[in-house]
């Protein structure tokens, strides 16, 4: 029974580095960077959740809107994507853009220090105390056969599942998907073709982040505290987990931030929860000892470095 | 021929703007004179500094070059940037031009003696100034110790980032494992502590100078032994591998210390001798900056640029590229691991929380910053980095949004940092100056 | 003894069959040619002999010793040089280090020598200097020693690998397409400097090339490659009238 309940706090966990792994692995697949800021990009979606739904609450609570709980919580979700994919574009507008062609780590460290920027700015406006998200699901306990599972848990699961869905067909039937699958396949042709390349690269960074947001309003939900590390706590660990799916596979990417969630959850069931960090990244050590080149991943070109 | 050099800057002057006027003027200047200079400098702070700070207004002397004083109290500011002409840049300016002629003959006579012999003396004079320098405070003393620490833990960065072209992210790791290792010895066998008991050696406090190299070479060897688990399957593939593995051995590697409860676990260790005085780091700093220009600059050196400018290449022209890979990275793992030991003994307290991603992004800024593939890069990256940190100390968090905004726009601007690709050349650096003597 | 010799050589790429029953002898002191279609599997050749692939079947020997799956630096400190089809020089590195770097494998001062400057090392790095300048002369880029290679013309750069190739000391050289995207002037240098090196070092010389014209003047005994297998051998005389060549390969209108 322990088992199942830790398979369903897995799959939640699971979600949330999924769909922050998505971003990393979808930048790195299509533009071959590292974007070292997306972690920080998925702590300011959290915090951008937190003051649309406290906004949107306020005014239900005023009774200037009639709004039920369910639309707020919609909203949230889809006004934080909007409004963090923004973000993201503008990391990409600033971090990125006037890198290109610069060696590919340079731009590395500049996401690097985008996130930083991000995260003092955070602690800057908001202070170092930890915010409560406001709950926007009334909590409903289910016991299936000995395994408690909320309602909460349900629809975060679900949503990101339904997401990470929505970007599989987006990237495969989509125009912008083909195109954006085409630079990934060769990033000095495509843009010879006509397609423009700084649109593809803000669409991607954008794309990456509404899901990334999406994970930080979960998380919220989930975990109902928020405090300025949480992108670094949280997004390198995703980082490394969207590698080893394997460069730009949305589908290795969602797996292994699944895999990542199942190792961390039963780690701490089995071991003292100190040693989580140690043996999750340990576990993908090997793992990518083994398959240097993720899940899905291609082999790398010999020609591309840092 | 003129007997005064200033032949020369007058034609410039004439046409010329202030500047190159007083670029002319100084063209003639040996590093000696310089360093001359700041040690004259910073004497005079000795002596005088705190009668002029005070006869400015400020209770001391200020702490580095007017910055802090300015930021904390805007009010100070032209008392802050007096003192600075007063102290420092005056009296250099007018030391290293009058005694120019000096100076240049001196440069002249010891190089003729031997490169060996110029470079000791040009280090004395180094050692003096910055000896004198942080003789005033604490705070300084500590300053300069860690930036001493900062150039080698960059350099050796530098060197597989750089000179090699790969993306490391282990170093925090490297320095973790030297600081413990170090530590773990000196406090197991010298110090009466709580967790490891009495001293196994009880040695008398002067003889520990002699013990405390095995430490930090121990860290080291250590540090290059961890590199070795992230070399062996890294260096078999190609492409952005080394940056993912490292990454995960730098988290490892915390985790397990925090872990490791005979070592503190997450408290950390402390208690450690003190050793790593001003000599001890500027002697190691010195060795570790020796040491590597003359690897990077010798034929099997450059087999490191090889292997990042066209591996394939590399191997067909007799190149051993995957012994050179190996040897660089544990090369450059093993100096982080003994400047981990410094840090540890400096601070003489060690946690796993100080080897993690701030580190990580600290020494990648500096790296970056001072430029790839060269040694003055490094220095450069290191010591601008660690004082524009204490300058905006006053800043508290604003700082953060500063130092990223800064690092940036170097990227933009200068890709590969500000003093990227240029030789380390002590000959060059320690030769006389201006017009040769005739007389 | 042939300077380099290889029996049966063949080598897929997934599926695809580049190299079959290939057998090459390169006798010392000749010049041979190798000559194909785009696609032919030249290159491939070239990469098979040096180590850059291992062949699937076949056996290579280097003065009758066996280098077949060796490591390509191994086989190179063996005494096999290469020059690329497109160019490979190290972007950041100068003329000058270019050479030297090629004597890696000679360097006898290791690392402590490295780490600590020892009289042996600057002596031993000396002697390298003043071989790789001599190169350099012999190559006729000894005037730009000092300047960073992505600073150089194209035809200049050729030089500069084939001198990088000359200092592993090889006992036969191999030139892939040495010509290739030369002016008339660079390209009239070029062959001089074959011919001089071929002289004066007296070293086997096996060389791709599209330029009929070179080809017939350098060479000795020419091969033809089509689809990855030898449809000719010969000298040029005897190719320029095989009309299996002139057929796959050389075209009706192209021997004049
Ligand atoms: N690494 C590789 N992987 C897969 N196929 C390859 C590889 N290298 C070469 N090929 C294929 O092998 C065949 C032979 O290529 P090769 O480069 O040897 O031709 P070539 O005779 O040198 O042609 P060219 O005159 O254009 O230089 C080609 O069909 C090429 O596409
Ligand atoms: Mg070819």
């Amino acid at each position: 029974m322990i088992f199942f309940q830790n398979l369903v706090n897995a799959l939640q966990l699971g979600s949330f580095y999924a769909l922050i792994a998505l971003g990393y692995s979808m930048v790195y697949g299509v533009l071959m960077l590292f974007n070292f800021a997306h972690g920080d990009v998925f702590m300011v979606g959290a915090y951008i959740g937190f003051l649309v739904s406290t906004g949107l609450l306020t005014l239900a609570n005023l009774g200037a809107v009639a709004l039920p709980t369910w639309l707020i919580l919609a909203l949230t979700i889809i006004l934080a994507m909007f409004l963090t994919s923004f973000v993201g574009m503008l990391v990409e507008r600033v971090g990125y853009r006037p890198l290109r062609g610069a060696p590919r780590a340079s731009a590395a460290i500049s996401g690097l220090m985008i996130g930083i920027f991000l995260e003092t700015f955070v602690l800057w406006l908001g202070g170092p105390k930890r915010r409560s998200f406001p709950a926007l699901i009334e909590s409903t306990t289910y016991e299936l056969g000995g395994v408690i599972v909320t309602n909460k848990k349900i629809v975060i699961v679900l949503v990101s599942m339904l997401l990470m869905l929505a970007l599989h067909l987006f990237v495969r039937r989509t125009k912008w998907g083909m195109a954006m699958r085409a630079m990934a396949y060769d990033y000095v042709v495509v843009p010879l073709m006509g397609v423009p390349l700084n649109t593809i690269a803000a669409l991607t960074f954008g794309l990456g982040s509404a899901l990334a947001a999406a994970a930080g309003v979960f998380f919220g939900i989930a975990y109902p505290v928020l405090d300025p590390y949480m992108g670094i706590r949280y997004g390198w660990k995703a980082f490394v987990a969207a590698i080893l799916g394997g460069r730009g596979s949305v589908l290795g990417a969602a797996l292994a931030g699944f895999m990542l969630g199942f190792i961390e959850i039963f780690v701490a069931w089995i071991f003292p929860s100190t040693w989580r960090d140690l043996i999750a990244y340990s576990i993908i050590l090997l793992i990518l000892t083994l398959r240097p080149h993720g899940f899905f991943g291609e082999p790398y070109s010999a020609q591309l470095r840092l | 021929m003129g007997v005064e050099s200033g032949a020369i800057p007058v034609k410039a002057g004439r046409m010329g703007s202030l500047v190159s006027k007083a670029r002319a003027w100084y063209s003639g200047v040996p590093l000696l004179g310089w360093l001359l200079g700041v040690l004259v400098a910073v004497a005079l702070e000795h002596i005088l500094g705190r009668r002029v700070a005070r006869a400015l207004g400020m209770s001391k002397e200020p702490v580095l070059f007017g910055f802090v004083t300015m930021l904390r109290d805007p009010a100070l500011l032209p008392s802050a940037v007096l003192y600075v002409l007063l102290i420092y840049l005056l009296p250099i300016a007018a030391v290293a031009r009058l005694t120019a002629q000096l100076t240049n003959r001196l440069a002249a006579t010891l190089l003729s003696l031997s490169s060996g012999v110029s470079s000791a003396v040009h280090l004395g004079l180094i050692y003096g100034a910055l000896h004198l320098w942080s003789d005033l405070s604490d705070y300084r003393l500590l300053l300069v110790r860690l930036t001493l620490i900062a150039i080698m833990v960059t350099l050796s960065l530098n060197l597989v980032n750089g000179y090699m072209g790969e993306f490391s992210c282990s170093h925090p790791g490297f320095m973790a494992l030297g600081a413990y290792t170090a530590s773990v010895f000196t406090v197991i066998l010298f110090v009466d502590d709580r967790v490891f008991g009495a001293p196994l050696l009880a040695l008398p406090p002067l003889l520990g100078q002699f013990v405390f190299p095995i430490a930090l070479i121990l860290g080291g060897v250590v540090a290059a032994l961890g590199a070795l688990l992230v070399a062996v399957p890294s260096f078999r593939t190609r492409g952005d591998y080394l940056a993912i593995v490292s990454l995960a051995f730098m988290f490892i590697v915390k985790s397990l210390i925090e872990n490791l409860e005979i070592v503190g676990g997450p408290r950390g260790l402390q208690g450690q001798p003190d050793w790593a005085n001003l000599p001890t780091v500027f002697l190691w700093a010195v060795a570790c900056i020796w040491i590597i220009n003359n690897f990077v600059r010798s034929t099997l050196g450059k087999a490191l640029n090889a292997v990042r400018d066209g591996e394939m290449a590399a191997n067909a022209m007799t190149v051993d590229t995957r012994r050179t890979k190996m040897v660089a990275f544990l090369f450059a793992a093993f100096w982080a691991g003994v400047a981990g030991g410094l840090f540890a003994h400096v601070l003489r307290y060690v946690n796993p929380g100080t080897f993690d991603l701030k580190k990580l992004a600290e020494v990648l800024a500096m790296v970056y910053l001072g430029g790839l593939n060269s040694v003055m890069g490094s220095i450069v990256g290191a010591v601008g980095f660690n004082l524009l940190s204490e300058a905006l100390r006053p800043l508290q968090i604003i700082k953060w949004m500063i130092i990223p905004v800064l690092l940036i726009l170097v990227m933009i601007f200068r890709p590969t940092g500000l003093i990227a690709f240029r030789e380390f050349d002590v000959q060059e650096l320690i030769r006389p100056k201006g017009e040769p003597q005739q007389h | 003894m042939p300077s380099l010799q290889v029996e049966g050589m063949t080598h897929y790429f997934g599926g695809l069959r580049a190299v079959h029953g290939y057998d090459l002898r390169v006798e010392p002191g000749q010049i041979r040619g190798l000559i194909g279609p785009n696609g032919a599997g030249k290159t491939t050749i070239f990469n098979l002999v040096t180590g850059r692939y291992t062949p699937t079947e076949g056996r290579i020997t280097l003065e009758g010793e066996e280098i077949t799956g060796l490591e390509p630096h191994k086989i190179a400190s063996k005494g096999l040089g290469r020059t690329y089809q497109n160019l490979r020089l190290w972007r950041h590195m100068t003329v000058l280090e270019h050479v030297k770097l090629a004597r890696y494998s000679k360097i006898g001062y290791g690392l402590v020598g490295a780490f600590f400057g020892t009289s042996r090392r600057h002596r031993e790095e000396a002697e390298i200097e003043e071989r790789a300048n001599t190169l350099l002369e012999l190559v006729g880029a000894r005037h730009f020693a000092d300047q960073v290679v992505t600073s150089l013309p194209y035809g200049a750069q050729r030089r500069v690998e084939l001198a990088r190739a000359l200092a592993t000391e090889p006992k036969i050289l191999l030139l892939d397409e040495p010509t290739a995207g030369m002016n008339l002037e660079e390209l009239v240098q070029m062959m001089d400097i074959v011919r001089r090196i071929h002289d004066e070092l007296g070293l086997a010389i096996f060389l791709i090339e599209h330029r009929m014209k070179i080809v017939m003047e350098l060479c000795d005994v020419i091969q033809t490659l089509v689809f990855g297998q030898v449809i000719a051998e010969g000298t040029p005389n005897e190719i320029q009238r095989n009309p299996a060549v002139i057929d796959a390969y050389l075209g009706k209108d192209v021997v004049t």
